[in-house]
C-alpha cells in the first residue's frame, strides 16, 4: 500500500465517516486553500460536540514530511474498525485492550485533521519533493514569483519574530516572501491552512489537547518553542512587552513562564506517548522541551498552548509537536513501521488524557 | 544530479556551542525543526544543503571543529519516492474495485 496522495485522504476519510456513522463524522474546513482545495478532519466519538474532552490531532502541516498524513488516516481506521468489532489493538509488542480503544472512542473527542497543507503535499509528491510550504503566490503584486508560507511560523504565537526576539536569538524565521523554508507570512494566520486550524480548535471549544505530527528527528516535544522554561515568575512571558526584543537566546536572564502543574500534565502525557512509541518500535523518541538549538515563532504548538493566556474565556490545551521517523520520505515499508510507532504513540497519549480527564471531571460513560 | 538538489548533511560537534557558531550568519535549511541529538558523545544535528552550499562550508570553516558529512542527495531520494506514491484513488466511491471500502489501519486487531 502506497503513501496516499491528497484526493485519496479526503476519500479515505469519506469513507470512514460513511463506515462508522455512530462513531465518526467529517467536518468540513470553511477555508479552501490556494489551489482550490476543500479539507476535511473527521470527528472520532460522542455525537455531541460540545460535551467531553477533545484531542485535536493535526498532520501534514509541512509538504515534504508525508509520513504523518498517512498515520492519521491509519489511526483513524484502525480505532474505528477495533471499536466497531469490539477488539483490541496491536503495533509491534504495545497491545491496547478493548477497553482501552472503547474508552478512548466513547470518553473523548478525537479530532484528527490529517492533511492541513494539501496544496503543498501534492506539489512535493508530483513535482519538487522537498518543498515545505503552502503554495500560495505570495508576491505576485511585485511581479515576483515567490511560492509559500510556512504554515508552521505562520499561528498568532509571537509571530512578528523581529519585535519579540533578540536579534541575535536566531529564531527559525523569516520576513523574506522569496525564502524557501520559513516565510512567516504577510500576516499572522494569513493563510487557509493556518485559519483552518484556528477554526478547529474554536469549533471544538473544549480541547484539551493539541498534537501537531511532524518529521523528523524522531523525538516529541512540549510547549514553549521561545525560549527555556520557567516556572516561578508569571511576568516573564510572551505577554510582556517589557521583553520584546529580548526573547530567545538561551542561557540568559529571559526564560518563558509556564505553570508547574501544567510541566507536570505535559510531561506524564509525554512519557505515555513515548512508552507507547517505544513498545510498538525500535526505541523511544526524545522528550524534550520545543526550545533547543534555537527559537520558534509563530507554531501551531505554541498557539494552542497559548490561548488560554491571551484570553481567558479559552480553555487551556495542552500541547505538543511530534517529529516522526528518522526520514522525510522514507521507503514505503520504513514507512509502515513509523506509522505504528505514531499510531501506538497517540493511542497511549489517549489514554493517559482519558486519565486526565477522568481525574477532573469522573468518568463520562 | 541538479546543481539545486539538496543534500542532507550531518553535523557533528563536541558542544551545542560549536554548532551554533558554525551556523551563525548562514542560512541553511535546517529540516523540520532546528534539533540537536547527542550520539556516542558528540552533538549532531541534520541540514539541507546544495552541494555548492556544502563546499563552501567546508571552505569557509573549515577550523570550526565541525564534521560535515553528506548523507544523500535527498532531493534524489525523494524523487525516486515519487514512485510510491498512489496513483489512483483507491477509496473513491466511484472505484470500480473496491466501492467505498474505508482504509483499514496497520494495527492488528486482536
Amino acid at each position: 500500500m502506497p503513501y496516499m496522495n491528497v484526493e485519496e485522504i479526503e476519500a479515505a476519510l469519506d469513507a470512514l465517516a460513511a463506515s462508522y456513522p455512530d462513531a465518526a463524522q467529517l467536518v468540513p474546513l470553511p477555508n479552501r486553500t490556494s489551489e482550490g482545495r476543500q479539507s476535511q478532519a473527521l470527528r472520532i466519538g460522542s455525537a455531541d460536540v460540545r460535551a467531553g474532552n477533545a484531542v485535536v490531532i493535526t498532520g501534514g502541516v509541512h509538504a515534504r514530511e508525508w509520513v504523518p498524513s498517512d498515520a492519521l488516516v491509519n489511526l483513524a481506521a484502525d480505532l474505528l474498525e477495533a471499536h466497531s468489532r469490539g477488539t483490541g489493538l496491536r503495533y509491534g509488542g504495545q497491545r491496547f485492550l478493548a477497553e482501552d480503544i472503547r474508552s478512548v472512542v466513547e470518553e473523548l473527542q478525537l479530532v484528527l485533521f490529517p492533511c492541513v497543507n494539501p496544496d503543498g503535499r501534492h506539489h512535493s509528491q508530483t513535482t519538487e519533493p522537498m518543498w515545505r510550504k503552502n503554495r500560495r503566490k505570495v508576491r505576485a503584486d511585485l511581479g515576483l514569483h515567490c511560492v509559500g508560507v510556512d504554515i508552521n511560523r505562520n499561528f498568532d504565537a509571537l509571530w512578528d519574530f523581529r519585535r519579540h526576539f533578540a536579534p541575535d536569538s536566531g529564531v527559525s524565521a523569516s520576513d523574506d516572501p522569496c525564502h524557501p523554508q520559513v516565510y512567516v507570512g504577510p500576516a499572522a494566520a494569513s493563510e487557509a491552512e493556518t485559519q483552518n486550524v484556528v477554526w478547529l480548535l474554536e469549533q471544538f471549544p473544549h480541547t484539551r489537547w493539541f498534537v501537531d505530527v511532524h518529521s523528523y528527528v524522531p523525538a516529541v516535544y512540549h510547549t514553549w518553542g521561545f525560549d527555556e522554561n520557567q516556572t516561578s515568575d508569571p511576568s516573564m512571558s510572551f505577554r510582556n512587552p517589557f521583553f520584546d526584543g529580548r526573547r530567545g537566546r538561551g542561557n540568559d536572564s529571559y526564560r518563558e513562564y509556564i505553570p508547574g502543574e501544567d510541566v507536570e500534565a505535559l510531561r506524564e502525557l509525554g512519557t505515555a506517548m513515548n512508552e507507547g512509541i517505544r513498545t510498538a518500535g525500535e526505541a523511544a523518541y526524545d522528550f524534550e522541551q520545543s526550545f533547543s538549538l534555537y527559537p520558534t515563532s509563530g507554531a501551531s504548538d505554541d498557539y494552542a498552548y497559548s490561548r488560554h493566556f491571551v484570553d481567558n474565556a479559552n480553555g487551556k490545551i495542552l500541547s505538543f509537536t511530534v517529529e516522526c521517523g528518522r526520514s522525510f520520505q522514507p521507503s514505503w515499508p520504513e514507512a509502515e513501521d513509523v506509522i505504528r510507532e505514531v499510531c501506538a504513540g497517540l493511542i497511549a497519549f489517549c489514554l493517559a488524557a482519558r486519565e486526565q480527564a477522568r481525574r477532573t471531571t469522573g468518568p463520562s460513560v | 544530479m541538479s546543481d539545486e538538489d539538496l543534500h542532507r548533511i550531518e553535523l557533528r560537534a563536541q558542544t551545542v556551542e560549536e554548532l551554533r557558531s558554525f551556523l551563525d550568519g548562514i542560512d541553511l535549511d535546517l529540516g523540520c525543526r532546528p534539533a540537536v541529538r547527542r550520539r556516542s558523545g558528540e552533538m549532531v544535528m541534520e541540514v539541507y544543503a546544495t552541494m555548492s552550499q556544502v563546499n563552501g562550508l567546508r571552505v569557509s570553516r573549515s577550523a570550526s571543529g565541525v564534521t560535515v558529512s553528506v548523507v544523500e542527495n535527498a532531493t534524489q531520494t525523494g524523487r525516486a519516492r515519487q514512485a510510491e506514491v498512489s496513483s489512483e484513488n483507491r477509496f473513491s466511491s466511484g472505484n470500480r474495485l473496491s466501492g467505498q471500502l474505508p482504509p483499514s489501519g496497520l494495527g492488528i486487531k486482536e
